[in-house]
């Protein structure tokens, strides 16, 4: 063991300033301070027994925590201040200021020892947990049941919940987001928990109530894929809005040129033809409730030509104008829900055309539940095929049973009983983390279900909507709140199969925007050398991407052109018209023209 | 009808891209390994580098493995015992005077250096005080004495740089073993209860020369050592054998064949090339190959000024400009083209 310095050096906020004899009297004395409203609460002291030292922090950035204080074996937060409290007398703030509660950092925490419930405090206690779910952070005790699903399950749900469609704004009708989502009919969950109505979330939900039957379906769902109801959707199930913004303004330039909304005229530079602007109103602005889609002007906008040579061209008479109207992306469609005319703080018009468009579930749409269990539709079963009770319940959702135990989400089990349990009361559950000391929540729950006739574990007898006979096995169900997550087909989808090419290279572009084709990359072309397709790689390769028919001469091996002019080929070096065609890859002949710009000559010899 | 030969069944059928399919049976199982490096828990000096970093070193053609390490067999009679297996083992370790030097003193005013040696080392290493000091004036052409514990060596001078250099010779000078063998240790082989030694160097011809070694036997991991030693054969089994050993460490499974042709296609113009831009990549005959791959202007340059003519035998070069490859399928021609059928008298023909 190291000598300990006799002398403990005082920390602030990082800096020494000064040694102390007695650490653990200026430590007390500061706490009792804090404690008694003399120090401000924000101060935390803590003494490092290791290093010998008093670190006393004020600084901004600790990750602090409230806890109530202990006092010989009794938490100074009695019941009748809880009374007081309830009764709303005093406030949090009173109990601070009176050290019944106190705040610790991640440091002074060190030196103290928490019990999580009054049963476990002894001698050696000096706090109490404010409540036992507080040992969790924010995130996951809004989630129901945190206790019985795996950490790695709360992160994909933290990131889930971030991407459910819901009500995000009331004010959403005013509002011009880029994108926005508008769940149809936002329910409040079932199973709720603390956390979860503290921050309001009821107050604006982002999903729904689904009845959920733990079943395959004909191999539908196998990995990860999911069945619904058709009946549920119809009747507004997951049903949500997409609203998209375009925005579009007059810009001006240097050399008072400026942009100007208005129905382009057919003479400007870059005019699509009529039928595109034929739906913009005669300010050259798309009127609200107009249905559109791919293609379709909704800002008709010109703008100054690019370069100044252009425009001397004209001779000073008619300015030539290009066009620069904002056309609705490939692939989309929908009505025009609001216009709004404003202003830029340059002081320059700016327009904002809001397009919406129904999101009805459908094939391949994306679900999840709040255990981190996300699902795409595969099917959606009209109701007479889907599985039934006795009762006559079908469920919304059909989720597969080898889903759970692999991923250890037994929470999802918990909440799927709870929300039976909940549903057949009608009372909202409480799923906060750890049930109340001395309950077994499978235990209260199968009682309630009891109470209404349902067997306690949550089985059912379920019946084949294809047959009508009963299922060899009961099958677990229940009420599950689940969020549809903004990862649509509907904004996904695209297919091609002939299209644009680049510029440069005449080879297929890459990417939806721009009607892309998907890259037969390097990997690729290795796996059909490998497997000695020849043909099938040169169709790849070449006939389906940049094949190019060039004029190779005969005497010279340069690349020779066809002069629209004179009306003969030419080859630039021999001048003869002795030529070739060849197919080669437009690739080639720009890597030709390249080598050609480092002043080294190519040539092409022919076999024959 | 003639008996099938078995063996014919395993060949592989003409215009197989063998290369490419090496390639990706190697890689597709390689890219685990950078995942979970793991490191064996290593026994005395002898950790030799493993995965990735080792299969790199291999197909780079390095000159020097990062742990040389050699494999020492013994003779029948000694390699039963383990004193006469230990007796070896010192004939081989590479002992140099800073190991078994306790204190050096320079004495610049009379021109004497003091070199006190440590007894235990000694001992361990075998050598006496007396055969240093014969070693220091054989080797490095001083004059030394033995004095109680320790040599001293008489420079005749008071050259301060004289006699530094003189020290910094002296500690650096070899005093027994073999050069180069570096720090050897002893094994035992369990299935067959024979005692070998395992030693941090690569010197196998200097090792091979030590009386009681087995030289059908005694290898080494460095690859360039044995094709120095035994020639262009032997490493590329070796590379093989290194290959495959390194593969099977990680347990991953590779069919042998592949490795072989990688060691193969190493070896073939008789010297060891690695696989990259100074290697095999940077000498195909292609000069679109060779550009398409590394350098691109260095190799343009090159072929202009020296006119050189891409013969379009390879794939990369074919795919460039957009024909069809010379690889399974596109392997075969046309011997006869279609206009020329007609040119063909019809066999049977009146005379």
């Amino acid at each position: 063991m190291r000598d300990k310095n006799p002398k403990a050096y005082i920390y602030i906020n990082g800096k020494v300033v000064g040694t102390v004899e007695d650490p653990l009297s200026i430590v007390n004395e500061i706490r009792s301070a804090r404690r008694k409203g003399m120090l401000s609460g924000e101060v935390n002291v803590s003494y490092n027994d290791k290093l010998n030292s008093v670190n006393i922090n004020t600084d901004r950035g600790r990750i602090r925590k409230p806890y109530i204080i202990i006092e010989n074996r009794q938490p100074k937060l009695t019941p009748d201040i809880i009374e007081k409290l309830k009764s709303r007398e005093i406030n949090f703030n009173y109990l601070l200021r009176n050290g019944i509660v106190e705040y610790l950092d991640a440091e002074e925490e060190e030196n103290m020892l928490v019990a999580l419930s009054e049963k476990e405090i002894t001698d050696r206690h000096t706090h109490l947990e404010v409540d036992i779910s507080s040992i969790f952070g924010f995130t996951i005790n809004t989630s129901p049941y945190p206790e019985h699903n795996s950490l790695a399950r709360h992160a994909m749900l933290a990131n889930f919940t971030k991407q459910a469609q819901g009500l995000y704004a009331t004010n959403f009708n005013q509002r011009f987001d880029s994108r926005a989502y508008i769940l149809f009919y936002p329910q409040k969950p079932v199973v709720t928990t603390a956390a979860y109505d503290t921050v309001k979330m009821t107050n604006h939900p982002s999903g729904q109530n689904f009845v959920v039957a733990l079943s395959t379906y004909y191999g539908y769902n196998m990995a990860d894929a999911i069945v619904l109801n058709r009946a549920a959707v119809d009747r507004g199930l997951g049903r949500s809005m997409f609203y998209k913004t375009y925005v579009d303004e007059e810009r001006r330039y240097p050399g008072g040129q400026r942009d100007k909304f208005k129905v382009p005229p057919p003479t400007a530079d870059g005019y699509m033809g009529e039928h595109v602007y034929s739906k913009l109103s005669e300010d050259g602005i798309i009127e609200p409730e107009m249905e559109v889609s791919e293609g379709d002007a909704l800002i008709g906008k010109v703008a100054p030509p690019r370069f100044l040579e252009e425009n001397l061209g004209a001779g000073g008479l008619e300015e030539k104008m290009r066009d620069d109207t904002a056309v609705l992306k490939t692939g989309e469609k929908g009505v025009v829900d609001s216009v709004i005319f404003t202003e830029s703080t340059g002081a320059t018009k700016i327009v904002k055309v809001r397009i919406r468009s129904l999101r009805t579930p459908e094939n391949g749409d994306k679900f999840a539940s709040r255990h981190g269990q996300k699902g795409v539709v595969a099917l959606i079963v009209p109701p007479e095929d889907m599985p039934f009770t006795s009762e006559g319940i079908v469920p919304d959702l059909l989720l597969n049973p080898h889903s759970i135990p692999t991923r250890l989400t037994f929470g999802h089990l918990l909440e799927t009983l709870g929300g039976k349990a909940g549903a057949v009361n009608g009372e909202i559950v409480d799923g906060t983390a750890f049930a109340e000391a001395g309950s077994d929540r499978i235990e209260d729950y199968g009682k309630i279900l009891q109470q209404h006739g349902f067997d306690s574990y949550g089985n059912e007898v379920l019946y084949d909507g294809m047959t009508g006979m009963p299922f060899k096995s009961q099958i677990f169900n229940g009420v599950v709140y689940y969020n549809r997550l903004y990862h649509m087909v509907s904004n996904k989808i695209q297919v091609r199969s002939r299209g644009k090419v680049q510029i440069l290279t005449h080879q297929p572009t890459e990417g939806k925007a721009r009607q892309g084709a998907l890259r037969f990359g390097e990997m690729e072309r290795d796996a059909l050398i490998g497997y000695g397709a020849s043909l099938l790689l040169k169709e790849r390769l070449l006939d389906q991407s940049d094949k190019a028919v060039v004029l190779v001469c005969k005497d010279c091996g340069s690349l020779g052109y066809y002069d629209h002019i004179k009306k003969t080929t030419i080859c630039p070096l021999t001048k003869g018209s002795n030529f070739v065609e060849v197919e080669i890859s437009y690739a080639f002949k720009v890597l030709l023209d390249e080598i050609k710009s480092l002043h080294i000559m190519t040539s092409i010899k022919l076999n024959e | 009808m003639a008996k099938e030969d078995k063996n014919d069944r395993y060949l592989v059928d003409y215009g197989e891209p063998v290369g490419i399919i090496a390639a990706q049976s190697v890689g597709e199982p390689g890219t685990q390994m950078i995942l979970r490096s793991f490191h064996l828990a290593g026994i005395e000096s002898t950790i030799s580098t493993s995965g990735l970093p080792r299969i790199i070193e291999l197909v780079d053609a390095k000159k020097k493995p990062s742990t040389p390490i050699t494999y020492i067999y013994l003779d029948e009679k000694i390699g039963k015992d383990f004193d006469k297996a230990a007796e070896t083992l010192k004939k081989i370790n590479e002992v140099r005077m800073n190991n078994i030097a306790k204190r050096v003193l320079e004495n610049f005013s009379k021109g004497k250096i003091k070199v006190i040696l440590d007894r235990q080392e000694l001992e361990s290493e075998g050598v006496t005080i007396r055969q240093v000091a014969s070693k220091i004036d054989k080797a490095l052409d001083l004059e030394s004495k033995v004095e109680d514990n320790g040599v001293v060596v008489n420079m005749h001078t008071r050259n301060l740089k004289e006699i530094r250099a003189a020290t910094i010779n002296m500690m650096k000078m070899l005093v027994s073993g073999v050069e180069g063998a570096g720090k050897g240790t002893i094994r035992r082989d369990e299935s067959t209860g024979e005692f070998y030694l395992v030693s941090a160097g690569s010197n196998i011809e200097g090792i091979m020369q030590v009386d009681g070694v087995d030289r059908t036997r005694t290898t080494t991991n460095d690859v360039f050592a044995i094709y120095r030693l035994f020639g262009i054969e032997a490493a590329r089994n070796s590379l093989a054998l290194e290959l495959k050993k390194t593969l099977k460490e990680q347990k991953i499974s590779v069919d042998e064949r592949h490795l072989n042709l990688i060691a193969d296609a190493m070896t073939a113009s008789g010297t060891i090339k690695g696989v990259g831009r100074h290697g095999l990549s940077g000498e195909k005959h292609s000069v679109f190959a060779r550009a398409a791959y590394e350098e691109t202007l260095k190799h343009l340059i090159h072929a202009a000024a020296f006119g050189e003519v891409d013969p379009m035998r390879g794939v990369t070069e074919n795919i460039l400009v957009g024909k069809q490859i010379p690889i399974g399928t596109g392997s075969v021609k046309l011997v006869i083209k279609k206009g020329d059928m007609a040119k063909i008298k019809p066999q049977g023909g009146s005379k």
